[in-house]
């Protein structure tokens, strides 16, 4: 865990130069489309690497490089992952009531047909993908039944998955980003709705790190919520949260180079976290650790406040019309 | 209480021949949008053409279409102190109106069938208690005003036999700021008024949906479908559509489940095709529409950003966006029916009276 920690080879994209030119088909091209094939690529290993062995430990390392992948993508909320719930299938998080555990156990009691490939991936969201493999991987409790047949199944279901994904945006959709506004595009009518939709899956997903992977741990301050974290058994709630801000601040990076304070931003929360040493949030129940964490949590909204003003002009977007008003 | 001014001018408007809608161009819709800096109300075409525009006085939220004469209410965003009577034919403001003190308009309205009367959804400004203002309409004159039946209703529909069915969302907003005041305690409710503004049923969501607030209404067979919008924990998986028939429990028709949070627990507009079997929510926020039968079987979500007014018409469902573009919604997809650089606000009126 902890050299997994040291390792941290991401951190090096923080001091990579901005691109010569940004702008959507830069995003398209280096943020995005290489985003969805390292996912597969790394989903691809870890379904062999399960093939090969169903042994937890020796599995690890490959979940690891595929949750990595995933973070480099995850906030992204429009494309082939929108279709069926696939992203819901590639990370069930929060789960407040616990439905993908309820799922897997009768998974794992069950009829053993139900894990075959093409029977999978009818099975709930909430018992695939990387939240299900944690719980194999990682168990907190006696699993009731030997889970090597649904690591293999968890596992193969999130390699088809994520294909699936990539092949869509290298056949079609990167092309219907880079179409935007020419005729017979139906999907984007203007460039400026594809920048438009862009910069609104960085506001969102600044707002998901403030609410959900900061909020849900914190909750009040009488009653803060540590078990709530994102990944605790396998030790990533930091990593998540540090690696979907990078990620973030990698793809407003390919979106315009004229946006210094929402980089200076981004600079200024990742080196919050990086003091913060506390790689589940498990300090969030202590007064001094609440209140560090607050600060981390207080500069992602400084953040995204400095996005909106910066980056949204820069751009020439806002949020939109109606889903900024609220009714 | 009419002010003398508005008294000559109603006096004035009623002296003429009334325009009809046939006389502009005979509209499917109603939008309201924002053109450049200023605000706009335009009647559309069943295919989404403009057929006339008119400038608002600010942002607009909803609109109330007389049944049969060129007559158009806009009203103000919620918490609203004015709205307008507007003249479809000449633009002009013909009546200002204005809730009483210490009264705001909370966001729709209602005409009566022969459009003799308006009906306001408001709420009393601290506390938020729901009132329905009654207006005349010949020079619109506030009448009287009835008991809502809860907190903070926001739509409301005529049903058959000039009954009246509202959504009171339960929400307590601070009278300044919009600021939502009571949400661990929210008990929002459907209520059907007699045409005299009696209470005839009420029914309220199941303890865990007393966060979904049931904000917007559209009129089906037997009764209503309802949209909600969630304030508990985002993560719980919630349904946004709900069917209800007076006299029966409300029904509610989760997304299936791999659409769970597809809509981010929000819907902004509902309409309905009973010819279609459809029932089309939209959400602004996920950017999504999503299609249910009229049994309330969820059969398809569709992707635009911004997406939110959404209607019925001859040709359908029809929905428009912030972006300018009015689409025709299907249970295949979306095609684009017309494109302008008018930012479509929340909702699309339909002026199909025959339903």
């Amino acid at each position: 865990m902890l050299k997994y920690l040291l390792a941290a080879p991401y951190l090096a994209a923080l001091f990579m130069t901005a691109p010569a030119r940004a702008d959507f088909p830069e995003t398209v091209q280096q943020h995005i489309l290489p985003g969805y094939a390292k996912l597969a690529a790394t989903s691809a290993d870890l379904a062999a690497a399960a093939q090969k062995s169903c042994d937890a430990t020796a599995l690890q390392p490959a979940f690891h490089a595929a949750f990595d992948a995933w973070l480099g993508v995850q906030h992204l909320h429009f494309g082939p992952v929108e279709a069926d719930g696939l992203g819901l299938s590639i990370q069930f998080w929060p789960d407040p009531k616990g439905s993908g555990a309820k799922a897997q156990r009768s998974l794992l009691l069950g009829d053993p047909a139900a894990l075959l490939p093409e029977n999978f991936a009818d099975q709930s969201v909430a018992a695939r993908g990387l939240a299900g493999l944690e719980r194999l991987l990682y168990p907190t409790k006696s699993l009731p039944a030997d889970p090597c047949a649904l690591i293999r199944a968890t596992a193969h279901d999130l390699a088809r998955v994520t294909d699936m994904i990539n092949t869509a945006w290298i056949e079609t959709y990167a092309n219907t980003l880079l179409t935007a506004g020419d005729a017979g595009n139906t999907v984007f009518l203007t460039q400026s709705e594809v920048r438009q939709l862009l910069f609104t899956q960085v506001i969102a997903g600044l707002e998901f790190a403030q609410d959900q992977r900061l909020g849900r741990p914190l909750g009040s301050f009488d009653a803060p919520r540590p078990e709530r974290a994102e990944s605790i058994a396998s030790g990533r709630s930091l990593i998540n949260l540090q690696q979907s801000l990078l990620s973030l601040r990698d793809m407003a990076q390919t979106l315009t180079p004229d946006a210094p304070k929402t980089m200076a931003a981004f600079d200024r929360a990742l080196g919050m976290m990086g003091k913060l040493q506390d790689p589940t949030f498990a300090n969030v129940a202590t007064i001094q650790g609440r209140l560090k964490t607050e600060i981390v949590q207080q500069s992602i909204t400084a953040l995204r406040d400095t996005a909106l003003a910066e980056l949204g002009p820069a751009l020439g977007v806002s949020i939109g019309f109606n889903a900024a008003d609220g009714d | 209480m009419a002010t003398r001014r508005a008294f000559l001018a109603g006096m004035a408007a009623a002296c003429l021949p009334a325009p009809t809608w046939a006389d502009v161009g005979s509209p499917a819709f109603l939008a309201a949008g924002k053109h450049g800096n200023g605000f706009v109300l335009h009647g559309l075409s069943a295919l989404g053409v403009s057929l006339f525009n008119i400038d608002l006085p600010a942002r607009g939220h909803a609109a109330a279409a007389h049944p049969t004469q060129a007559i158009a209410v806009a009203f103000a965003r919620r918490p609203g102190t004015f709205a307008v009577v507007l003249d479809c034919l000449t633009g002009r403001v013909r009546h200002q109106l204005t809730p009483p003190l210490g009264r705001q308009f909370n966001g729709h309205g209602a005409f009566s069938a022969d459009g003799s009367l308006l009906m306001t959804s408001e709420v009393e400004a601290v506390g938020s208690a729901g009132r329905i203002g009654v207006w005349e309409t010949a020079t619109f004159t506030r009448i009287g005003e009835w008991d809502s039946g809860g907190i903070g209703p926001h739509d409301l529909k005529r049903l058959p036999g000039g009954r009246l069915v509202i959504a009171n969302g339960g929400i307590q907003t601070d009278p300044f700021d919009r600021t939502k005041l009571n949400l661990p305690d929210m008990r929002p409710n459907l209520t059907l008024l007699s045409p005299s503004g009696e209470i005839l049923d009420q029914v309220e969501l199941a303890p865990e949906l007393r966060q979904n607030s049931i904000r917007h209404l559209a009129v089906m067979p037997g009764g209503v479908a309802f949209a909600m919008q969630w304030e508990g924990d985002a993560a719980d998986p919630v349904p946004q559509l709900g069917l209800w028939m007076p006299g029966a429990a409300p029904r509610l028709c989760p997304p299936a489940q791999s659409g769970a949070f597809a809509m981010r627990g929000y819907a902004g507009s509902i309409a309905v095709s009973s010819a279609g079997n459809l029932i089309g929510l939209t959400s602004a926020k996920a950017g999504a529409v999503m299609l249910f039968d009229t049994a309330g079987t969820p059969t398809a979500t569709h992707h635009r950003a911004d997406i939110s007014g959404i209607a019925n018409g001859a040709a359908g469902l029809i929905a428009t966006d912030g972006q300018g573009a009015v689409w025709r919604v299907e249970t295949d997809g979306l095609s684009l029916l017309s494109q302008t650089d008018v930012a479509w606000d929340n909702h699309l009126i339909s002026l199909d009276f025959a339903g």
